[in-house]
């Protein structure tokens, strides 16, 4: 297995290499230029010029990728070219840490309440329940975010004054229960489905039978054979949600006043800020080549049928 | 009226969206979406810059106090207390690289230079204390005050004035706009254009620790007001080349706050400079929220002092039995005029005539009041009321849809067969065209006949191809002024030689007066010049002016006293002051 890990880590490199070279590929035939957005309305052709000649923007395609994949393999990302003089990974590193602070109390949420819902859904089957509660789930996850959001501080910050409209403390403040509440509604609706379905699955399963049959107890069936089985498929929406904590959510972001990656990033875009671009973009890249590698050890751990070769 | 009605249904709903999107994280994301062509952002990305009190607005004024009742003077004012607003991050701290303003809202209350504007937009010593002019207006000789401290306690003489406008100038600091404000300066431009071997400008001279005398190559009315741009701002030459690229995290400045914290993303603290020149700042700190938030709610909530008011607010604030009512003030317009531009070396704008029946057929009145509830003001010149140069007899072109028709078959385009097809091209994502812009073009259907496509592309390449004049005709942006002086419009957008000239209009009448204007040192002489090229340009139908900014609403908590909204950004957070 740390031969298979290993294996995979090393191939990690060589796909950062073809992204960030596509990357850097549009960043300099696409349409947009940074240095014109710089500029705006101050534009001359020999302003931006200047300014292009300034930031090595003139210099062959292959030079300037050259230069970027040098100074990257050396832990160097580059200036952002909004924010003038600011180092990329200084810029976007607190701004990560935040939203994967949100993202992760958004999935605990989602999972706690996801997760023993659709158990009981599954376990409910053929009474008005299952239904009632799979319709409720649908609808949650139909409600866009930009509802959920304003409702929310509406009822728990304007009318109740519970917790503050806006602000950010990290994990463990209170005031992330509303915004954590709004990116992880959607998630319990998720959880829900796929927790029943693969309850369901086991429920079917001649070993739940057997262990019926042999007079052990109702709990002792649901919780150590049922839910147990169940939780396998769980795992690999988890590992893809540990893939997604990095990237930001833009709305919840905005509407809770959260410092977040996700405006930064829509930003970086229409700006043409490319070194924020390309960083993110090899982080999103780095963070889906982990997450398929710990959800490919975590199933041999959990079902020592399946092999890594 | 019901499709006006139905894109006025629209445009709230896209509003609202638009609020949600850009997070309301300033009061200008709501201002922004009041006007209808909202000059988008990184260029322009105003904050607002806003007005007095609906209790007291003292007519006629460009700027008035927000709250002048309890003007007792100087003396008597209670000092601390903490100012906290919603702002975005600022592209940079460095006054040499400021060219927007959420960058410059700052930078003014940190940095200072030689002179500076007030809330009334005069320009007034700072720095320095007089000035005397000679040369036949070319040799400028500023008296620095006596006993000039940076924030950080260095004290600040006449060669510190000489090291700042030449770094700012050098090609390492890459400022993109030092040849704006400097560049009539003597040997600045040399710099500029150097490749970093030219370190000084002949036309800078330390006479002594206190006067410095900047020479400039032509007698140019508008200089002084370029030196209040926070490029011509002094730094601490050893600050800044101790602290490196981020020099800005422990800058030095000659403002009335310094920077206290700065957390990329989450917040700013300014405190009080005790090394300011003059009457130190009444606040102990101006608290800056950067991570966004809905401002209206933040606002009830007393998360927030100030913020603006938006489409969907905007009903309720302004019912006198709210509470919020109170709190109303009015924030003046900005300098800006929106437009849709053309093309004029390309058919079929290349015919006056077909501009100008273009400019008669659109009924600016009709959308002002149908579809923008007469929240913006028809535009019929070039410079907006209020600003220097501003005059009621430049009268532009007004509907008269006879007129456009018979304009239109005199013109080399009316055969509807031969005409070339028109594609105005505006700015954005999102897909649905700025409603003015849609509505013209109904407007030039119905009374021309005049079918126009609209495409939408987004902000970086729109501004790509504005640049290289790829577009025929564009809409969906505006031109807001950078310092009060007729040149910013005039000189800029509509000069031959210009590259602020996008449409490529060219009219050697319009030239010769702007030239003339340049360096006309009788003001009067100067304005006239101006308004007379401003006339013909209006009636070569250059454009399709649009409108003007309109006093927009904010509301601000009725313990902040003293904060004045100004048209463009001047400091004023040192008269703020906090009584509960």
């Amino acid at each position: 297995m740390l031969t298979y890990s290993l294996r995979r880590l090393l191939w990690t490199p060589v796909l950062l290499l073809i992204i960030s070279f596509f990357v850097f590929l549009l960043g300099t035939y696409g349409p947009g230029d940074p240095v014109e957005v710089r500029l705006g309305h101050n534009y001359t052709p020999e302003r931006a010029e200047r300014l292009r000649d300034r930031l090595g923007l003139n210099d062959p395609f292959f030079v300037q990728y050259g230069r970027f994949v040098g100074r990257a393999a050396r832990g160097n990302l580059g200036e952002s070219l909004t924010f003038q003089n600011r180092d990329v990974i200084t810029l976007i590193a607190p701004k990560l840490l935040t939203s994967a602070q949100l993202n992760i109390a958004g999935s605990i949420i989602a999972i706690c309440f996801g997760v023993p819902l659709g158990f009981y859904a599954a376990r409910r089957q053929g009474t008005w329940i299952d239904p009632t509660l799979v319709f409720c789930t649908l609808i949650i996850f139909a409600l866009p975010v930009f509802f959920t959001g304003p409702f929310a501080i509406l009822i728990f910050a304007v009318n109740l004054d519970w917790v503050p409209v806006s602000g950010w403390g990290g994990l463990f403040d209170y005031r992330v229960v509303l915004p954590a509440l709004t990116t992880g509604l959607p998630g319990i609706a998720i959880f829900v489905r796929l927790m029943r379905a693969s309850t369901l699955d086991v429920l079917g399963q001649e070993y739940i039978q057997t262990a019926r049959s042999k007079g052990l107890s109702a709990g002792v069936v649901n919780y150590r054979h049922v839910a147990r089985n169940a939780l396998l498929p769980i795992v690999t929406i988890l590992g893809f949600t540990i893939a997604g904590l990095f990237g930001g959510s833009l709305i919840t972001e905005l509407m809770f006043g959260i410092p977040g990656i996700g405006r930064l990033a829509l930003e970086s875009v229409f700006s043409r800020d490319y070194p924020v671009i390309m960083a993110l973009t090899l982080l999103g890249a780095t963070a889906l080549v982990v997450a398929n590698l710990i959800i490919d050890i975590v199933y041999t751990v959990i079902d020592p049928r399946i092999r890594l070769q | 009226m019901r499709k006006l009605l139905i894109l006025a249904i629209l445009a709230a709903f896209s509003a609202v969206l638009v609020v949600a999107c850009t997070g309301g994280g300033t009061e200008d994301n709501n201002q922004q979406v009041v006007v209808a062509t909202p000059t988008p952002v990184p260029t322009r990305a105003a904050q607002v810059e806003v007005a007095p009190s609906l209790q007291n607005t003292p007519e006629g004024e460009s700027a008035a106090k927000a709250d002048s009742a309890t003007g007792d003077g100087d003396d008597g004012v209670p000092e601390g207390g903490i100012f906290t607003r919603n702002w975005s991050d600022p592209p940079t701290l460095d006054p040499h690289l400021v060219t927007d303003t959420t960058s410059a809202g700052i930078v003014v209350e940190i940095f200072s230079g030689l002179v500076s504007l007030n809330e009334d937009l005069e320009i007034v010593p700072e720095l320095a204390e007089s000035w005397s002019i000679s040369g036949g207006g070319t040799v400028y000789e500023f008296k620095l005050r006596p006993d000039l401290k940076f924030s950080n306690g260095e004290p600040l003489a006449a060669e510190d004035f000489k090291w700042s406008i030449e770094r700012a100038a050098h090609p390492d600091t890459e400022s993109p706009v030092a040849d704006i404000y400097l560049g009539d300066i003597v040997g600045v431009n040399e710099i500029i254009e150097g490749r970093g071997d030219v370190v000084s400008a002949d036309g800078i001279t330390v006479v002594d620790d206190r006067t410095i005398r900047i020479e400039i190559d032509a007698p140019k009315a508008y200089f002084l007001a370029k030196l209040t741009y926070p490029t011509a701002y002094v730094l601490d030459r050893s600050n800044v080349e101790a602290g490196g690229e981020s020099w800005t995290d422990n800058a030095a400045g000659t403002g009335p706050f310094f920077l206290e914290e700065y957390k990329i993303g989450q917040r700013m603290v300014l405190a009080r400079n005790d090394n300011y020149w003059g009457r130190a700042a009444y606040l102990d700190n101006v608290v800056l929220n950067l991570a966004g938030g809905v401002s209206m709610a933040m606002y009830e909530n007393d998360e927030i002092d100030i913020t603006g008011v938006g489409l969907a607010d905007l009903t309720r604030v302004q019912d006198p039995t709210e509470e919020l009512n109170k709190d109303l003030v009015r924030v003046p317009p900005h300098f800006s005029i929106s437009y849709v531009g053309f093309n004029v070396s390309e058919p079929p704008f290349d015919d006056p005539k077909f501009r100008q029946a273009l400019n008669y057929a659109v009924d600016k009145e009709l959308i002002a009041s149908q579809v923008y509830s007469d929240l913006v003001m028809p535009a019929y010149g070039i410079l907006p009321p209020g600003f220097p140069g501003f005059s009621d007899e430049v009268e532009g072109i007004r509907y008269d849809p006879e007129k456009a028709k018979q304009l239109l078959a005199e013109s080399k385009y009316a055969d509807p067969e031969t005409r070339p097809r028109i594609t105005v091209t505006i700015p954005g994502t999102g897909g649905s065209a700025p409603l003015d812009v849609q509505v013209i073009s109904t407007m030039w259907e119905d009374v021309l006949g005049v079918e126009i496509d609209v495409q939408q592309v987004e902000w970086a390449t729109y501004l790509q191809d504005l640049n290289r004049s790829r577009l025929q005709a564009w809409g969906g942006i505006g031109w807001e002024a950078d310092y009060p002086d007729p040149q910013d419009f005039i000189d800029i957008l509509f000069y031959s030689e210009s590259s602020g000239n996008h449409g490529h209009y060219s009219n050697a009448e319009v030239d010769k007066r702007v030239e003339e204007a340049r360096t006309e040192q009788d003001i009067i002489r100067r304005v006239q010049l101006y308004n007379e090229a401003e006339e013909i340009i209006l009636h070569d139908a250059a454009w399709l002016p649009l409108w003007f900014d309109m006093e927009g609403l904010a509301l601000i908590k009725p313990w902040v006293k003293n904060y004045t909204f100004t048209p463009i950004i001047v400091p004023r957070l040192k008269n703020v002051y906090i009584q509960k």
